[in-house]
């Protein structure tokens, strides 16, 4: 569905994307995970035409980023890390104009069905500046989807809100999925990319490091981490690829230890030396 | 079904800003009271005791006060709003994002800029008409106001795609419409200015929009102003267009 082949984008003296190339299958949900500045942001704003790489190329549904950048908005639905809603307008309003933009037809209806999606049906006649920052993220939701996109893409979808909220948008994202959408969202949560993606790249610097399943990345560095602080306070890890072997190092750790299933953050760890967050 | 015109939905969104603004009495207050100080500081102080080619000072002034104030009020809200929608609320990606082409997202934003212009030169003319006998209002009035509308509108583009900054916007303004509004004829006529000073007011097009304003038909000096017009018009529209087109971060 999306094929990115050796895209390199610089800002400057720096380089935000450096030889980056991955594909994304048609259906799947796909997740780059990264710290910040890693260059996440810059692949959606190249993959959504928002910003041309310096060399590479693009391919999404078989048309070319670059060169046919109309044909590909009408294919693609973005959420973007800041709210750019029209903060002075209602979300009827707000939706009315993105509809309009995309050509969207029966949209009085459609707009209905969108909004009611996502919960904010009965606040359709509110300004967007009274909304919170989670309805605000729902009601961006339901703009992108209005078109009904063959690709959305979802940049830092959860970012800046709590836990509750994160997991009524999770919840959003998964209904998005069973329609059989490609959806490309890129974070630096965990448990994010753990809880939504079929697939996950983890991106260090502008490059692809790793590219698989959570649960074969998650075990390719072994499936449990014993964990205890050593007299120094400094915390002590070890990877170990069963439950038995992990106990059986827990048992010579000389401080209080945890035993717990290994996660990306792991994973990145081992591939970086460094955290994400 | 009927296909709806790109520019649409970009003007319509404008358009729904404008009435909010509308509604709260700021705007009208901001948009009138720089003209309207201007107009009784000289139209009625010191045009009492001023003629200027036979007619009343005032009779002179208030098109020239109509052609800055369409200026003023069609660029910099274009300007100002484009830039603070690109570099800070991102909402002018949601334009660039969409299968919207540039050409309709410059005619929508700068249709949006004449309509404000337009509204503002529209009290400024109430005032006028209610001033002064001498003042009416010609066919070639209006042309010349909606070219004027146009051309500042897509001037405006052209700041609010290039400012780097809000601050750059004032900057722009500072140098380049404010002393348009002050040295093109608003408030004297230029012919007289010195040779070397009246070369550089016959590039404002500011200039041109108060010799045409100012014509009760199209003469050879009006028909010269009146191309102009056109011709700025026209590159500044292109230019702006093409900026959004190019338009990449």
């Amino acid at each position: 569905m999306i094929e990115v082949v050796d895209i390199t984008k610089s800002y400057g003296p720096v380089k935000a994307l450096d030889r980056l190339s991955f594909g994304i299958r048609q259906g799947e949900v796909f997740g780059l995970l990264g710290p910040n500045g890693a260059g996440k942001t810059t692949t959606i704003k190249v993959l959504t035409t928002l910003a041309r790489p310096d060399s590479g190329r693009c391919i999404i549904a078989g048309r070319d980023v670059l060169s046919d950048r109309t044909g590909i908005r009408r294919l693609i639905g973005v959420v973007p890390q800041e709210n750019n809603l029209d903060r002075e307008l209602t979300a009827y309003e707000n939706m009315l104009i993105y509809g309009m933009l995309h050509g969207v037809s029966d949209l009085g209806k459609r707009i209905g069905e969108a909004l009611e999606a996502v919960d904010l049906l009965d606040r359709k006649d509110f300004v967007v500046s009274h909304f919170s920052g989670g309805m605000q993220r729902r009601l961006i939701l339901a703009r992108a989807l209005l078109p009904e996109p063959s690709v959305l893409f979802l940049d830092e979808p959860s970012v800046g809100l709590d836990p509750q909220i994160r997991r009524h948008i999770w919840d959003i994202i998964r209904k998005i999925r069973k329609g059989g959408r490609t959806v490309v969202i890129t974070t630096h949560y965990i448990e994010e990319a753990e809880a939504l993606c079929d697939r996950v790249g983890i991106i260090m610097k502008g490059q692809l490091i790793a590219l698989d399943t959570p649960a074969n990345l998650k075990a390719s560095v072994g499936g449990y981490v014993v964990e205890y602080l050593d007299k120094d306070g400094k915390l002590f890890q070890e990877i170990s690829k069963t439950r038995q072997e992990a106990h059986e190092l827990a048992r010579d750790a000389p401080a209080a230890v945890t035993v717990r299933e290994s996660n990306l953050e792991d994973v990145f760890v081992k591939l970086t030396g460094q955290r994400i967050s | 079904m009927k296909t709806m015109p790109g520019w649409y939905p970009v003007f319509l969104r404008e358009m729904l800003l404008f009435r909010r603004k509308l509604l709260r009495l700021g705007y009208l207050f901001s948009a009138m009271v720089a003209p309207i100080i201007y107009l009784v500081a000289f139209g009625f102080g010191l045009g009492k005791s001023v003629q200027v080619r036979g007619s009343s000072y005032l009779a002179f002034l208030i098109p020239g006060l109509v052609a800055m104030s369409s200026m003023n009020n069609s660029y910099s809200w274009v300007a100002s709003s484009l830039t603070l929608n690109r570099l800070y609320f991102k909402t002018f990606q949601v334009f660039v994002q969409s299968p919207v082409g540039s050409t309709s997202i410059m005619v929508g934003e700068v249709m949006a800029g004449m309509v404000k212009g337009l509204f503002a030169s529209a009290l400024i003319i109430a005032v006028g008409l209610l001033s002064s006998s001498d003042f009416s209002v010609t066919l070639l009035f209006l042309v010349t106001l909606l070219l004027n509308c146009f051309l500042f509108a897509s001037l405006g583009v052209i700041t609010g795609m290039r400012a780097k900054s809000h601050e750059d916007t004032a900057t722009y303004t500072n140098f380049f419409i404010m002393p348009m509004a002050f040295f093109s004829g608003t408030f004297f006529p230029v012919d007289k200015a010195p040779l070397l000073l009246k070369a550089v007011i016959y590039v404002m097009p500011l200039t041109h929009t108060n010799v045409l304003i100012r014509k009760a038909s199209l003469d050879h000096e009006g028909l010269i102003s009146l191309l102009v017009l056109c011709a700025y018009a026209a590159a500044f529209f292109l230019y702006g267009a093409r900026l959004i087109r190019k338009y990449g971060e």
